[in-house]
This record gives structure tokens, C-alpha cells and sequence, in this order.
């Protein structure tokens, strides 16, 4: 692995001056209050090569692309394009972002979506001129010109995206995890259409969470860790073992001597199993799965991969089919009764308009009514004092509005309202996701202490460090298939776990052989 | 990344006074209902100097108003669950006039005893307020659509059942008769002689009042609606049972609309099939002026009553005046909306 220091990284000149071609961006900074989201990177970026980005979650990276996109302004730093200072805001139309979900205008059809914004200035609706027709014949959409966007698959209206900016000689293509909902076929149509563009003398960016399509795929990639650029690979240095270590050096925050090791018997009870279970739209297929009572499970997988449907299945918020098993109780309405979940987004896990504590007990019954009519709000408020004690919630009042907290308190309540009501199983999905390091710490010491009262813990990561902290197993989820679990315990340190994660993603998710 | 922290410290919020005791929430509401009260008395004192002397502050035309307020306050007090739990109903005029006329078309013109007649009336608004829940909670369609088509349906329903005609227990169609007993326990629903005259409505409307403030602030029913409507989805993850709620909710606003309509029937001796149809604009702004809102996950009992108050003394006070009747309209239109910009106002004061 290359690492160059920050201020060079990713530029092949020593000296530091702007180049006649492509996209140089220097001491990009964002800061949200204290948050900073970017603190001064420095990326280049040159026509004709693919340059990978890489990231943890809360890294960064879609703040930059949000910046290059146009959507929102940087505080401070610079960006050049082909020699130019490039006003992001204004010149939108030399950036095409190509996302998961396509920014176009659904009820439009393809042909209305490519002229958009240069209809000319006739009051007639203009046909497609003959320079249109040969783009959208490139990029095998005429056939669909008059149909409307939001009935065709989402691989041609990625293709309109691309279209479109083609058509307004756009400079620069960001791919931001394109391909998450895409098939194997149309994904390899996809990295050829993204050659294609990069031959063209195009400054093409693939921001990607799937390690083996970056160390495939692009001549170098930039590895984004707390908002700077702190390594590019190349060459050599670009495999996805390299990659995979990049993105978790220095992110674990568990000393040697912390870690915790459990001891469980082969006679700890059942909390969940799985038989031949499969998802009802098909994300995942045949899992069999056995938590026992006290364990932390992460299951990982990047989006389109079906961990993260798997997870929210086994809480009953997925369709499944299959055989389910909650304590020792099998059917829908037993894992209903017997799981908890806690969604990664808080905007689907708290209640804006109640208090701190109402949040708390939101989800309990018997505990806080008499005969489950009338409020006993002296049980209300016990039981959200205690819990704010017992989950550290940093609040002067848990009568205060949810939103007076900071974003790793609110987590922590979103948490306690699930573990207050006892489940069996408790599943969170990416349960540290934009929370500050001493959140994260206590919420990984929640868990454990919830484990260890002899429940079963289950947690959706995208994050090798957090399963490295928190879990004692992992699973891989790659193309719906489960991998064989990894012991945690195992793994000196998170590089070597990052490793093994990867190589386990690489291999489930290889193609099935013909 | 940032989107959904927000910066303020703890600290700052709490203002160092708000204990346990007098929460930010308790405050605003507090706030909202004091600022009512103060605008109620604003308003009073405006009417008792421009009225010619002894017809607006008069014990007798104080009464008038409770009277006159208790039709839109108790309609609106189950229009506030609704609410509350994030959804519209724009069917409960029409409900009003098809419970009407029900009672009315069964007890006169079929010879139903009035004991049946008006369970039959109760029976219609279950069956209404169920069919907008099952259209909203199962089958998906947005409240405002399903209680656009519900009305008409209801509307269409009362025409047909009425035949178009207005009845009066007095005047029984051609060979029947009404006994009278039974026109006399039905008008006493809503007239009886009450110590200082008080008018038989204003209980009724303080009884319902009673009922929706203890649901909405001290049973589980009411908090779990208040989280229904702050924030479906994640009331959808803690399993809180929505269905069932929001049926309650449409059912107990029809049941009510189908009371006030029984009230007024037994007050008024008759009835005529557009009843109702007027009471949409007042019932909505008598809710929203009490500080629901239409967002859900917010509203009171007390809030609400004191916005049907507002805007019967408010027409009541412009009567007096002979202002014409085109004045009270730009009046409580324009209250509605500044006591909507005042709460938007009084929101970013807080913050």
C-alpha cells in the first residue's frame, strides 16, 4: 500500500500545480456544527482513468459528491477542472452523478428526459435531432424514447442519466454505488459503459462500498477516512486486501486487553433459528441460521446483497418464507412477539413531536397503563429516569423535545425503547451509524450487558470495525447467500478481520459457475 | 450525516428552567391554550364596548353561545383524533346529515320507536367511519381522497333516504303518529331546565370534552396516537397497533358527528337532509385554531374547545352588530389562518 502524506495524495506531480486536464480539489472543507464531514481533502482526479472512492459510512464521501453535484457549497477549499476554477453551484452541467436511484423526471418519457433544460426556445415541442438519436443509439435507449421513465428498468434510466449529461457535454461522471440494484449482467454493462466514458477523455469517479468491484474496475483509488484523503492505491497496492485494510486502519477503538471474550457451553438456549429461510421478493435465499442466547451476531453485506433484508426479516418487517424459530417458539406471530428492531435511520426509529421519555416507554403497554387504559405517568417517568441512567443519556430533562439531543443521544434512546421491552432477540440495524466514538463505546457496552442477561443480540454492519468491537460472530452476506461464521475472537486485529470478511464477500459473491 | 443531529446543546434547550415538572411540551401547549384564552378575552372586551349596552356581556347571551358553540365543538373534538393520528376526515358534515335524517326518516315516516331509531343512527356512523378506515389503512388511499368520496356517498345516501324532504315529528307523514312520550324524552335530550338556564348542549359538549381530553392526555390510547401521527413509520417498527387505531379514531369522529346531529335534532324539533354540509369550515378551523396539527401527532381537548369558543363568540358578537353576514366570514377565515402563523411563529420562538 501507497501511503502518501495528505497533501500530495493522490497527485503524481511533487510539484503542486494545476494540471491542464481533470478535476483537482483541494482543502475541501464542510463542517456541520461540530461535525465535519469534510476537514480539508485534497483529491485529484485525471481524465481517462476510473478513480475509485472508498469509505466508511460518516466518512465523507457523499458530502463530496453532494459539493461536486452542486447541492450544496463547500466552506472552504478549492476545485479546478481542465485548468479552471469550477463554481460547483453555478456550472452544473459539467457533472453528471449517476446514483442508485436515477434524479430524472418520472412521468417524462426517455427522449423528453434527455432534452430537458435545451427544448430550444421554440414554443413547439422540439423532436430528438440527429445527434441525440446516434447518443441514445450508443447507449441502446432509442428503442425506449417514448417510453416513460418510470416504467423502464432502472439499468436504462441509469443510462438516460448518462444520456443526458453526454448530451450536455458534461466533464465529469460520479458513480455513486451504482450498481446496488442492479444485476450481474447489467452491472458488467455498466463498468463497460464507465470505461467507455473514461477512454473518452472523461474525469470518472466510482464511489463504491464493494471492495473486489473497485480493485477490479478502477486505476486508483482514494481511500476517505474522517473527512481527508488518507491514502491513494495504485498499481501493486490496488487488491482488495489492500483496500479492505485501508479503510479499517486506526477506526477500531477496542485496546487487546478490552476485548471480551465469551464463553458459551453448547447447552446455551436457542434465541433464534432459521430454516431454508428465504426472502419473499427473492433478496436472500435457503439461510440457515442458529443465535443462541448471549451471542452478538453481525451480519454483513454491502446494500443489494440482502443482509440488510435478512435482518429486518427476522424482526418480521421483510416478507419471508421458510421456518422461523424465536425461543424456542416457531411461526410470524413468535417472532413477532419475541424480536425487537431498531432501524439504522432515526427518522424511522424516534417520535419528533414527543419528549425524551415518552420516546422511551413508546413502545411498552402493561408497564405504564393500569389495566392498559389510563397513563400512569409516575411509572412513565420512573422508568425513563432509570433508563436514562442506565443508558448514560446525556439530557438535564427527559422531558425535553427528542430532538434537543445529540445524534449518538438519540440513538441511545432509540436503543432503550427497544431493549425496555425485553425481546428475545434485539436486532439493530447499523446500530452506530453517524454517532460520535464515546456513543458508539457505551452502545457496544449496552449490547454486551443486553447479551449477556441471556438474550440474543443481532446487528446489520457495513463496517468491519464495529463487527470487530462488537460482535463475537460474524456472517457474509453476499448475492443472498449466507457465508460460514467467522469468530471474531480469532482475529488479532481489524485488518486481519477486514481481510477475511472481503474474502468471504469475494467468494460468495462470485458468479455461479455455468 | 449531520441532517438529523441538531447542533443546539442540551444545554441551551433546557433554559435552565424547564424541570421535570413543566416540560418544553406541557409549555406549549400551556402557551397555545393561554394564548387563546387571551385572544378569547381580547375579543370579548372588542365586542362589549362596540355592542349597544347589555346584549353582548349578558348571562342569557353567554349561554346562546355555549349553545351555539357545543355543535362544531363536539364534532370537532372527534375531527382532533383523527387528526392527531395523521389522517383527514372530510366526511363528518355529511355524516351529521345522514344521522340526521336516519332518525329522523325511521322514527317518523317508518314508525321506528325513537329507541331504535337513533341506535340505528350509531349503527350507520360505525359502518361509515369503518369503511374510510379500511379504505385508508388497507387499502392505502390518502384520507383526504377517501373522505372526498366517502361525503358524497354519505350525502347521496341522505338525499335518497330522505326522499329530499324535511321532517318534523309534529307533522308524521299521512296515517302514522308519533307517540308522544317519545317526543318528549327525545327533545329532552337537549332541553332541560338547568339551574342558571344552562343550556341541556353545553353538558353534553362538556361530557365529550371530558372523554377526548382524558383519551388524548392521559390513556394509552391517546399517547400511542399521538406517536401514530408524530411518526408512522417508526410507530410501524415498534409494533404499535395502527390499524385498529386509526379505525378507532374515524369511528369515534363519525359517532360524534352522529351525537351533535342527535342533539341538534332534539333542540331544533326538525330536520332537513342538508344539514351539516355547512359544518366543515367551522369544525376544521375550531381544530386548527386549537393548535392540531394537520401533520398529526399534535392536538388537545382543551385546545380545541377553545377554538370552537373563539369563533362562535366571534359570530355571535358580528351578529349582535348586524355586521352582515360576509364580515364573519372574513373574520374567521382570517383568525384561522393568523392562528396558524402565530403557532409557526411561537414554534421558532421556542427553538
Amino acid at each position: 500500500m501507497t501511503a502518501l502524506p495528505p497533501a500530495v495524495a493522490g497527485g503524481s506531480t511533487t510539484v503542486d500545480e494545476v494540471p491542464e486536464r481533470g478535476l483537482r480539489i483541494r482543502g475541501l472543507r464542510k463542517w456541520y456544527g461540530d461535525t465535519r464531514a469534510l476537514d480539508g481533502l485534497d483529491l485529484d482526479a485525471r481524465p481517462g482513468e476510473i478513480l475509485g472512492v472508498a469509505g466508511p459510512n460518516g466518512a465523507g464521501k457523499s458530502t463530496l459528491i453532494k459539493i461536486l453535484a452542486g447541492e450544496t457549497s463547500a466552506d472552504a477549499g478549492e476545485i479546478h477542472l481542465d485548468g479552471r476554477p469550477w463554481d460547483t453551484a453555478t456550472e452544473r452541467d459539467r457533472v453528471a452523478v449517476v446514483h442508485q436511484e436515477p434524479q430524472l423526471f418520472p412521468n417524462l418519457t426517455v427522449a423528453q428526459n434527455l432534452m430537458v433544460g435545451r427544448e430550444g426556445t421554440r414554443a413547439l415541442v422540439r423532436r430528438l435531432d440527429e445527434q441525440e438519436r446516434s447518443l441514445m443509439a450508443d447507449l441502446a435507449i432509442l428503442e425506449y424514447a417514448d417510453h416513460e421513465i418510470g416504467s423502464v428498468p432502472l439499468a436504462i434510466q441509469q443510462r438516460v442519466e448518462i444520456g443526458r449529461a453526454l448530451a450536455r457535454d458534461a466533464r465529469v461522471f460520479l458513480f455513486d454505488e451504482p450498481n446496488s440494484a442492479l444485476t450481474q449482467e447489467e452491472s458488467t454493462d455498466l463498468f463497460r459503459r464507465m470505461h467507455l466514458l473514461a477512454d473518452g477523455g472523461n474525469v470518472v469517479v466510482l464511489v463504491s462500498h464493494r471492495i473486489a468491484e473497485l480493485a477490479e474496475h478502477t486505476d486508483r483509488v482514494a481511500l476517505i477516512l474522517d473527512g481527508l484523503c488518507t491514502s491513494v492505491l495504485a498499481d501493486d497496492a490496488l487488491t482488495p486486501d489492500g483496500i479492505a485494510a485501508g479503510l479499517v486502519t486506526g477506526q477500531a477503538i477496542r485496546e487487546p486487553e478490552e476485548q471480551i471474550v465469551v464463553h458459551l457451553g453448547d447447552d446455551a438456549a436457542t434465541a433464534l433459528r432459521l430454516d431454508e429461510w428465504t426472502h419473499g421478493a427473492g433478496e436472500f435465499h435457503d439461510i440457515d441460521l442458529h443465535v443462541r442466547a448471549g451471542e452478538i451476531i453481525a451480519i454483513v453485506g454491502v446494500e443489494g446483497s440482502g443482509a440488510r433484508e435478512l435482518v429486518r426479516s427476522i424482526a418480521g418487517f421483510e416478507r419471508g418464507s421458510g421456518r422461523i424459530e424465536v425461543g424456542g417458539r416457531s411461526g410470524g406471530s413468535a417472532a413477532a412477539s419475541g424480536t425487537s428492531l431498531v432501524s439504522a435511520d432515526r427518522q424511522t426509529s424516534l417520535f419528533t413531536n414527543l419528549t425524551i421519555g415518552d420516546n422511551m416507554v413508546s413502545r411498552l403497554n402493561r408497564e405504564i397503563t393500569a389495566g392498559g387504559v389510563a397513563l400512569r405517568r409516575s411509572r412513565m417517568r420512573e422508568i425513563s429516569h432509570r433508563l436514562r441512567e442506565q443508558f448514560r443519556v446525556k439530557a438535564p430533562s427527559v422531558q425535553l423535545p427528542i430532538g434537543s439531543l445529540s445524534g449518538g443521544n438519540q440513538q441511545k434512546v432509540a436503543i432503550a425503547a427497544a431493549i425496555v421491552k425485553r425481546p428475545e432477540v434485539l436486532v439493530l440495524e447499523e446500530p452506530t451509524r453517524g454517532v460520535d466514538i464515546g456513543s458508539k463505546r457505551e452502545i457496544y457496552r449496552l449490547m454486551r450487558e443486553y447479551a449477556s442477561q441471556g438474550h440474543a443480540v443481532i446487528i446489520y454492519c457495513t463496517e468491519v470495525p464495529e463487527v470487530f468491537e462488537a460482535a463475537d460472530l460474524v456472517y457474509i452476506v453476499s448475492d443472498g447467500r449466507l457465508s460460514e461464521p467467522l469468530i471474531v475472537m480469532n482475529y488479532a486485529d481489524v485488518e486481519a478481520l477486514a481481510r477475511a470478511v472481503t474474502r468471504l464477500e469475494r467468494h460468495a459473491g462470485a458468479p455461479p459457475a455455468p | 450525516m449531520a441532517g438529523n443531529t441538531t447542533n443546539t446543546a442540551p444545554e441551551a434547550v433546557a433554559g435552565g428552567s424547564a424541570g421535570d415538572r413543566w416540560s418544553g411540551r406541557a409549555l406549549a401547549v400551556g402557551l397555545r391554550v393561554g394564548g387563546l384564552l387571551i385572544a378569547i378575552l381580547i375579543v370579548i372586551v372588542v365586542f362589549t364596548l362596540l355592542s349597544k349596552p347589555n346584549t353582548f356581556l349578558t348571562i342569557t347571551n353567554s349561554l346562546g353561545v355555549m349553545r351555539s358553540m357545543s355543535t362544531i365543538a363536539i364534532v370537532a373534538l372527534g375531527l382532533t383524533l383523527v387528526i392527531v393520528v395523521g389522517e383527514i376526515d372530510l366526511s363528518f358534515g355529511y355524516m351529521y346529515g345522514l344521522a340526521s335524517i336516519l332518525i329522523g326518516v325511521a322514527w317518523v315516516v317508518w314508525g321506528w320507536p325513537i329507541y331504535l331509531a337513533i341506535p340505528l343512527a350509531f349503527a350507520a356512523a360505525v359502518g361509515v367511519g369503518s369503511i374510510n378506515a379500511f379504505l385508508v389503512t388497507v387499502l392505502k388511499i390518502p384520507s383526504f381522497i377517501v373522505t372526498l368520496g366517502t361525503g358524497q356517498l354519505v350525502f347521496g345516501t341522505t338525499l335518497l333516504v330522505s326522499n329530499t324532504a324535511t321532517l318534523n315529528p309534529a307533522y308524521p307523514p299521512p296515517g302514522r303518529a308519533v307517540p308522544q312520550d317519545q317526543v318528549e324524552w327525545f327533545f329532552g335530550l337537549s332541553n332541560q331546565d338547568l339551574p342558571l338556564g344552562l343550556p341541556m348542549q353545553a353538558i353534553w359538549m362538556l361530557g365529550v370534552a371530558l372523554v377526548i381530553g382524558f383519551i388524548l392526555s392521559r390513556s394509552l390510547f391517546g399517547f400511542r396516537l399521538k406517536a401514530i401521527g408524530g411518526n408512522p413509520a417508526a410507530a410501524a417498527l415498534a409494533r404499535l397497533p395502527i390499524v385498529k387505531y386509526k379505525f378507532a379514531a374515524f369511528i369515534i369522529c363519525s359517532m360524534l358527528a352522529t351525537l351533535a346531529a342527535m342533539l341538534d335534532f332534539a333542540f331544533i324539533g326538525s330536520v332537513q337532509p342538508n344539514a351539516g354540509v355547512g359544518l366543515l369550515f367551522p369544525v376544521f378551523a375550531a381544530v386548527i385554531i386549537g393548535g392540531a396539527s394537520l401533520s398529526g401527532g399534535r392536538g388537545t381537548a382543551i385546545g380545541t374547545l377553545s377554538g370552537a369558543l373563539l369563533l362562535a363568540i366571534i359570530a355571535n358578537g358580528l351578529a349582535l352588530l348586524s355586521a352582515g353576514s360576509y364580515l364573519s366570514n372574513f373574520v374567521s377565515g382570517a383568525v384561522t389562518i393568523a392562528a396558524v402563523v402565530l403557532d409557526r411563529f411561537t414554534q421558532s420562538l421556542r427553538r
